[in-house]
């Protein structure tokens, strides 16, 4: 790990997701991939999402560190992580090219746009999945960026399903999955809808953390 | 919201996304405000490959402007530098604060407020 984590001294975690291991693995993933990620897009500037952005630390490693020519759009349900990711990137180096919108997973984005998607998801497997709250000062905004229902995976599985009609021909999507995700069924699940995984992150303590790359079979 | 997101964002209702009225969204009581950026005619360059052109007509319309040309500009057009300086003004500087989005299938209307647009959709539309 060299390049710098993102500052976020100017956020509150009472009502954002506080990076955490899983979010310092997906940061050492993307600059492990770094190589593969430009020579992937060699003509082309490629557009990256981020899904469910928290504190914004994610994007703006990428943003400074790791794709300094790209455009960036994020989507998090959570009111207050919207407005976090413009104030880390506009802490950390500028939001020239960054736009944040609330947007359940990439539901309204435009069909086969975005060429980079990282989705760092609600992976704790409970008996269910939250409801949006209603208010914007409710804590609930916490438990949605953890609780995944059944196996961790109700909510990735939404995105999975969704893959084929966000990503442009070329694109490179992270996933991030904890051991009681089983990674393992997502990559069968995906290779059945035509996308190629392979393990490129982990961690082996603790929960068993995992980050898989997918991309299109040839 | 940068008037440039307004080319890569839809209707997020599924039934929606057969349809090619979902995209653009119709815009309307917009606040815009400028907002400075550092000029880059290879990011205008790039992004302009990526654009849906006459969705860009119809929300700059929307917003009351009416001075881009019909087509997509291409070839020696692409070294007018004040062409690529007036797309950097529109497309990046230029930003919505408040205002709504109208899905033009469906006729759900969706929010931006304090520069975020709003695309979650009430429990019986998700």
């Amino acid at each position: 790990m060299s390049y710098p984590t993102p500052s976020t001294s100017h956020l509150s975690f009472d009502q954002i997701y506080e990076p955490s291991e899983d979010t310092f693995l997906i940061l050492d993933t993307l600059e492990s991939e770094q190589s593969y990620i430009l020579s992937h897009f060699p003509n082309k500037l490629p557009i990256f999402l981020e899904v469910g952005t928290g504190s914004g630390v994610i994007t703006t490693f990428t943003h400074h560190n790791i794709l300094k020519d790209a455009l960036f759009l994020t989507t998090d349900l959570n009111p207050h992580a919207c407005q976090a990711v413009k104030q880390t990137s506009s802490n950390n180096g500028g939001t020239k090219f960054l736009d944040s919108t609330q947007m359940s997973l990439a539901s309204g984005m435009r069909d086969h746009l975005i060429d980079i998607l990282v989705f760092n998801p609600p992976y704790v497997p409970d008996e269910i999945v939250p409801d949006v709250p209603q208010s914007d000062d409710a804590y609930e905004w916490l438990d949605l960026a953890l609780l995944g229902g059944a196996d961790g995976m109700v909510v990735t599985n939404v995105l999975l399903d969704d893959l084929h009609r966000i990503m442009s021909k070329e694109g490179i999507v992270y996933i991030l999955f904890c051991a009681r995700n089983k990674p393992e069924l997502a990559v069968k699940r995906l290779q059945s809808l035509g996308w190629y995984g392979i393990k490129v992150g982990e961690r082996r303590t603790g929960e068993g953390l995992t980050v898989y790359r997918f991309t299109r079979c040839a | 919201m940068k008037f440039l997101t307004t080319n890569f964002v839809k209707c997020s209702i599924k039934t929606c996304d057969a349809t090619t009225e979902s995209f653009p969204l119709k815009y309307t009581n917009c606040e815009l405000i400028q907002s400075s950026q550092d000029f880059n005619p290879d990011f205008i360059l790039s992004m302009l490959d990526r654009l849906d052109w006459s969705a860009l007509v119809k929300v700059a319309q929307d917003l009351g402007n009416s001075a881009l040309p019909p087509v997509k500009p291409e070839g020696e057009m692409l070294n007018d530098v004040n062409l690529l300086q007036d797309l950097h003004t529109l497309l990046l500087e230029t930003c919505i604060t408040e205002g709504e989005m109208t899905c033009q299938h469906c006729g759900h209307i969706y929010y931006i407020k304090n520069s975020i647009p709003n695309f979650l959709l009430p429990p019986h539309l998700a």
